[in-house]
């Protein structure tokens, strides 16, 4: 978490640099947004981990806490992918490119990375909770990261084809020899090549080896917990699966209490907790 | 030091202090006494058998206030907030380790609150034991009691005519200089009174092993017994010393985004957009409540999140009362860990 000199509830000033939908029934929309004071681009790049998540502030209306979906080595700017679901997504949603908004974070741990060197990455991805997952893919894949890694294993669902974020890239990936990609879609569509079926029925059928490896399991809470079970059956540790949780959020700095999960606050402590963790905290989710 | 305060004394001492500080201290507000600002005419109400309706965490952490200004064109900067000098005369030991204990929420390192520390670096708190029980409180059972002296810069011990004044810090030192020493033996005399009023307390509950049974009955029907009255009103967190949950709302208006207190007892509390509730109803909410009191706050800083005030139990409209959850928790299953 970074202070910029100012208050743990001040954003930092922040432009759209550019806005596009992610979805073609432009439910999702995604923002990339550039720094106005180069300190601020300094510190945010020194402190960001894969993983975490910012606070976007629209002056009247309010903060949404957003999961940032790019790679510190993409350029001086942040991503972020936003459904429209309330009242601060929706003005998300009405932001074009040079409007002003604010941001606060990076904030919560992250990816621990380190202790992933040398491991396979299952990354098992389901809707608009994939963002997280782009960036830490999108990082671990760049030549910098990559030999510090083993196999790269993703599987992303979403209901239909329309709904998959970051197609380019998806569709990049699928080429790329590199890393293992199976993606899937709830129900048949024409002309679809790839899995049709839930992600945990996809899981299993892919069958990732539990060996030298760790998942990391983002998506709607559904997906999750039918996801952990899969990832059991095949032999996966709980201190190998991860996963990233999200609960209502004001302050993002664990003070305004309400996103805790037992002595842990989802927004400081967390968002990424192991199943092995999450397993010792009450299940208040 | 141990000194010696004529109570005819105390409200000139009072005024002396009005120089260098904003005083406050309890006064008559309605049917209620509240911490209000010293005036010339302020009477200081010490004869009620119970606290402040309104908890002094007020004086830290207030109600309602700004945390940011939005600027002209899509900025934003801190709100600004003068914050005076001041000493808070007159708060009871519970209330006051309240504030010590909120303390280890909001001083965290990076993750400090500047408004709650600049209030807590340039405040004094002068203490005022309870020499008689209150009315509900139980604070020798959560471990702290009547002349508990934490976070206090001084306490005063009512000794009929006169208070003892025991000092703990150089400001407290300060704001009494040149009171006359006490001697040993009024001292001792003041040590009975301790004694006794700690004594006079009851024990509500048991609280050994109780941090463990709530544990392991997080899925117990318990909760939805004791649950079962509750009206969801909030009154019992917003009343709390130690509660200190806050909403942040933008007020368009003034151009300010606030925080205000909230409830965890509130469903809208925990309400995600998506329209998931993972406290749907006052079950979870008050299961919440009661372990974030004597389970969470034990696992992050060993310390019972309960100082005993009693206003939970005094202002609840259905007669809902901690204690007796409490008791009724000792009895719930439970088996003894042998891990080490």
């Amino acid at each position: 978490m970074q202070s910029n000199g100012r208050s743990l509830y001040t954003p930092i000033p922040m432009h759209v640099l550019r806005a596009y939908y992610e979805s073609t029934d432009r439910s999702l929309k995604t923002l990339e947004l550039s720094f106005d004071h180069a300190e601020n681009s300094h510190a945010f790049f020194e402190a960001f981990n894969p993983g975490q998540f910012c606070l976007l502030s629209v002056a009247g209306k309010g903060e949404s806490a957003l999961g940032v979906a790019s790679a510190a080595w993409e350029g001086d700017f942040v991503r972020f992918t936003a459904q429209n679901v309330g009242s601060v997504t929706s003005a998300l949603h009405k932001l074009k490119a040079g409007d002003a908004i604010g941001m606060r974070g990076p904030m919560g741990n992250g990816f621990p990375l380190e202790d992933w060197k040398g491991k396979n990455l299952v990354i098992i991805g389901g809707g608009c909770a994939f963002s997280t997952l782009y960036a830490l893919t999108k990082h671990v894949h760049h030549e910098d990261h990559r030999d510090d890694y083993g196999k790269l294993i993703l599987v992303y669902g979403t209901r239909t084809s329309g709904l998959c974020m970051y197609k380019h890239d998806i569709a990049a990936w699928h080429e790329n020899e590199d890393m293992e990609i199976h993606q899937a879609i709830d129900v048949p569509e024409e002309n679809w090549q790839h899995h049709v079926g839930y992600v945990p029925d996809v899981v299993r059928q892919v069958a990732p080896s539990p060996d030298n490896a760790v998942a990391v399991v983002c998506g709607p809470p559904i997906m999750t917990k039918f996801t952990l079970p899969a990832l059991d059956e095949l032999g996966f540790a709980p201190e190998a699966i991860f996963t990233s949780l999200e609960k209502r959020m004001k302050c993002g700095v664990g003070k305004c209490g309400r996103c805790n999960l037992g002595p842990q606050y989802i927004c400081k402590d967390g968002p990424v907790f192991s199943l092995a963790e999450l397993n010792a905290l009450p299940a208040d989710l | 030091m141990n000194l010696i305060l004529e109570k005819q004394a105390l409200q000139d001492l009072l005024q002396s202090w009005r120089q260098n500080y904003d005083v406050y201290l309890p006064q008559k507000l309605e049917r209620f006494s509240h911490f209000m600002p010293l005036t010339e005419t302020s009477v200081l109400v010490t004869d009620e058998p119970h606290n402040t309706r309104i908890p002094p965490k007020s004086l830290f952490l207030p109600m309602t206030e700004a945390l940011v200004k939005f600027t002209r064109y899509g900025g934003y900067e801190d709100a600004r907030h003068e914050i005076q000098p001041r000493i808070v005369f007159g708060i009871r030991p519970c209330d006051a380790q309240a504030v010590q204990l909120l303390d280890t929420s909001f001083i965290q390192d990076e993750y400090t609150d500047p408004l709650w520390l600049e209030r807590r670096e340039k405040t004094i708190t002068i203490g005022l034991g309870c020499h008689e029980p209150c009315l509900n409180g139980f604070c020798t059972t959560v471990g702290y009691g009547p002349f508990n002296k934490a976070d206090l810069d001084a306490i005063l011990t009512d000794m009929g005519d006169v208070y003892l004044v025991e000092t703990f810090s150089q400001a407290g030192d300060a704001c009494f200089q040149g009171l006359p020493v006490a001697a040993e033996e009024t001292y001792q005399e003041a040590l009975a009174v301790q004694h006794s009023a700690h004594d006079q307390m009851p024990v509500a509950f048991e609280t050994e092993n109780l941090k463990e049974k709530l544990e392991q009955n997080f899925k117990n029907n318990y909760w939805d017994e004791v649950s079962q009255s509750c009206l969801g009103c909030g009154v019992c967190t917003f009343l709390c010393p130690t509660c200190f949950c806050f909403d942040i709302v933008d007020e368009t208006q003034r151009r300010e985004r606030v925080r205000n207190w909230d409830s965890c007892m509130f469903r809208t509390y925990s309400l995600e957009a998506s329209g998931h509730n993972p406290r749907p109803s006052r079950v979870e909410r008050t299961r919440q409540r009661i372990s974030h009191k004597f389970v969470y706050w034990l696992d992050q800083v060993n310390q019972i999140g309960c100082t005993g005030c009693g206003r939970c139990v005094r202002y609840c409209p259905v007669g809902l009362d901690i204690r007796s959850m409490l008791r009724q928790a000792h009895s719930l299953p439970f088996e003894v860990s042998h891990a080490i």
